[in-house]
């Protein structure tokens, strides 16, 4: 060491590994098939958008199970927590959202980690806005591989009709992340 | 002790390591104290726990604290080795499920932990509790002690704006907030005891708050009707409690000491206050447009009266006694509401 310099240490956290737990696909039509909706209480145009989905895949024959969360902390968590579990145990594939602020994000993707514990395939969905951040926390929880369907942003205060061509122009995209065939 | 940490070398001109704090994303704008092994050690040595000693594992990145990553920190923002429990035991605090640090950490919300200090190291440490507690008196346990917790969450946890955390706005405090009770200026028990501790511990209870949300008056000598206007401020109609559920989180606020004996006078016992304001604290549903009404209806917060109280119990409102002599102002620390606060023992080596 010179004498003009010294020797300090790093505050730093060694980086995350990216070593992701396995994703999972259907590989197969949707008719049949149990497909899981999560909403989170706080978005109303989540609320629009997956009620239109569930349509689409009643319509496509598959039977749908929704789940409704919102909160994080306290009794009413570990009833979502558990809720959410037992909704993974149930479903063949789910979809989770909506990640459109910081912790709902969070939890968006938290929620989608317990699908994929129980093997089976989840597309966590967000807005735009959030994407790095639900990329981040996927890696972080160690499921950077996890699925994320990006939606525009911001979605709340959109016109119904906007939110329903969102709708009908997303759900292909959804079913191809879930690995879904023709 | 063999230290675990990467070792860098750098010019020995402050400036230079105030560039480098840039260059890395080390720090929080403000320059920093050189985190050597003298330094470092000096702050283990005042710990019980061995530097591999695992704190915590902090959010957003799931960074694993250990006594040593915790140490470098404190270095950097120069807390004192006999303020180092202080440090440890605010992040055993956070890191507790119940305060929801994932989603703290992560939010939009401009929520930061607060720290409020309980005992007889409140003196000994330099932590503020009276006049310009909340900013400006510049003591060195508050400032250094607040400080190094928020650089642990952003250097071990990854916190990093815009980035890992999406806070809109942030807010002062993310630069440090720590705080002491005026324990003996209060008519109550202070925090602490009142969390099961013993005026003898030394106890840092970490708050989930969203800013310092002041008031004042001038013109009401009853302390009915001023809790009554206090509970009335608190309950303002974009307050997180009315988005979320009603049940979880606390409203710190901070009565100065002139104020809590008059408050003291006419509640003997806190709970007794903490009852009144949670009566008070409640908002008319013709308050809200339909919209923010609707849900409210529909989430089963209106009561028979047509009120939406800000909290479901009266211990969900935590007065605490800090600030200067001057009166006429009292300030609340609201809640993010998913979060509820955890208070830790601050432990030394014997």
């Amino acid at each position: 060491m010179s004498s003009n310099t010294i020797w300090v240490r790093r505050p730093t956290a060694p980086p995350a590994g990216d070593v992701s737990a396995p994703t999972f696909r259907l590989e197969r039509p949707v008719a049949g098939l149990t497909i899981g909706l999560r909403t989170d209480r706080a978005w109303r145009s989540w609320q629009l958008i997956s009620t239109i989905w569930d349509e689409y895949l009643r319509r496509d024959g598959a039977q749908t199970i929704a789940v409704e969360t919102g909160a994080q902390i306290g009794q009413p968590a570990s009833s979502d927590r558990k809720q959410i579990n037992e909704f993974a145990g149930r479903v063949d594939a789910a979809i989770v959202g909506l990640g459109t602020c910081g912790s709902c994000t969070t939890f968006t993707i938290k929620d989608a980690v317990t699908v994929e514990e129980h093997e089976k395939p989840v597309v966590a969905v967000v807005c735009e806005e959030f994407t790095v951040h639900a990329h981040n926390v996927a890696r972080h929880v160690g499921h950077s591989a996890m699925n994320v369907l990006v939606l525009p942003y911001p979605l709340e205060a959109r016109p119904a009709e906007e939110l329903q061509q969102i709708a009908r122009e997303y759900y292909p995209k959804v079913l191809e992340l879930l690995g879904v065939t023709a | 002790m063999t230290l675990a940490s990467e070792r860098v070398e750098v010019p020995a001109d402050p400036r230079a390591q105030y560039e480098l704090s840039f260059r890395e994303q080390w720090g929080d704008g403000v320059p920093q104290l050189p985190a050597t092994d003298d330094a470092i050690q000096a702050l283990l040595d005042a710990s019980p726990y061995p530097a591999d000693h695992v704190v915590c594992v902090l959010p957003p990145r799931n960074g694993v604290a250990t006594v040593e990553l915790v140490a470098i920190n404190a270095a950097l923002a120069g807390v004192e080795p006999a303020a180092f429990g202080v440090v440890l035991a605010a992040l055993e605090a956070l890191s507790e499920p119940e305060w929801n640090a994932f989603g703290l950490t992560t939010t939009t919300s401009s929520v930061f932990p607060m720290l409020i200090v309980n005992g007889p190291c409140r003196d000994e440490l330099g932590i503020d509790y009276r006049a310009s507690c909340m900013g400006g008196a510049a003591g060195r346990g508050s400032m250094t002690i607040g400080r190094a917790v928020a650089l642990c969450l952003r250097n071990i946890g990854g916190q990093r704006a815009g980035e890992t955390t999406k806070s809109v706005f942030g807010q002062p405090a993310r630069f440090g907030f720590c705080i002491g009770e005026w324990e003996e200026r209060s008519p109550w028990p202070s925090l602490a005891q009142r969390r099961g501790f013993s005026a003898d511990d030394d106890v840092v209870t970490v708050h989930g708050g969203k800013g310092t949300f002041p008031m004042a008056d001038i013109h009401n000598d009853d302390p009915r009707d001023l809790l009554y206007l206090i509970a009335k401020s608190l309950a303002y109609p974009l307050a997180n409690m009315f988005l979320g559920n009603v049940e979880n989180g606390e409203v710190v606020v901070a009565f100065n000491p002139m104020w809590a004996e008059r408050f003291g006078s006419a509640f003997p016992d806190v709970d007794d206050l903490a009852a009144y304001l949670r009566e008070n604290a409640w908002q008319p549903i013709d308050l809200w447009p339909a919209a923010n009404a609707k849900l409210l209806r529909e989430r089963g917060r209106v009561d028979g009266h047509d009120r939406v109280h800000l909290v479901e119990r009266p211990d969900q409102i935590v007065p605490i006694v800090c600030g200067g002599l001057g009166s006429l102002h009292a300030i609340g620390l609201p809640s993010f509401g998913e979060s509820t606060m955890q208070s830790k023992p601050v432990v030394r080596r014997a």
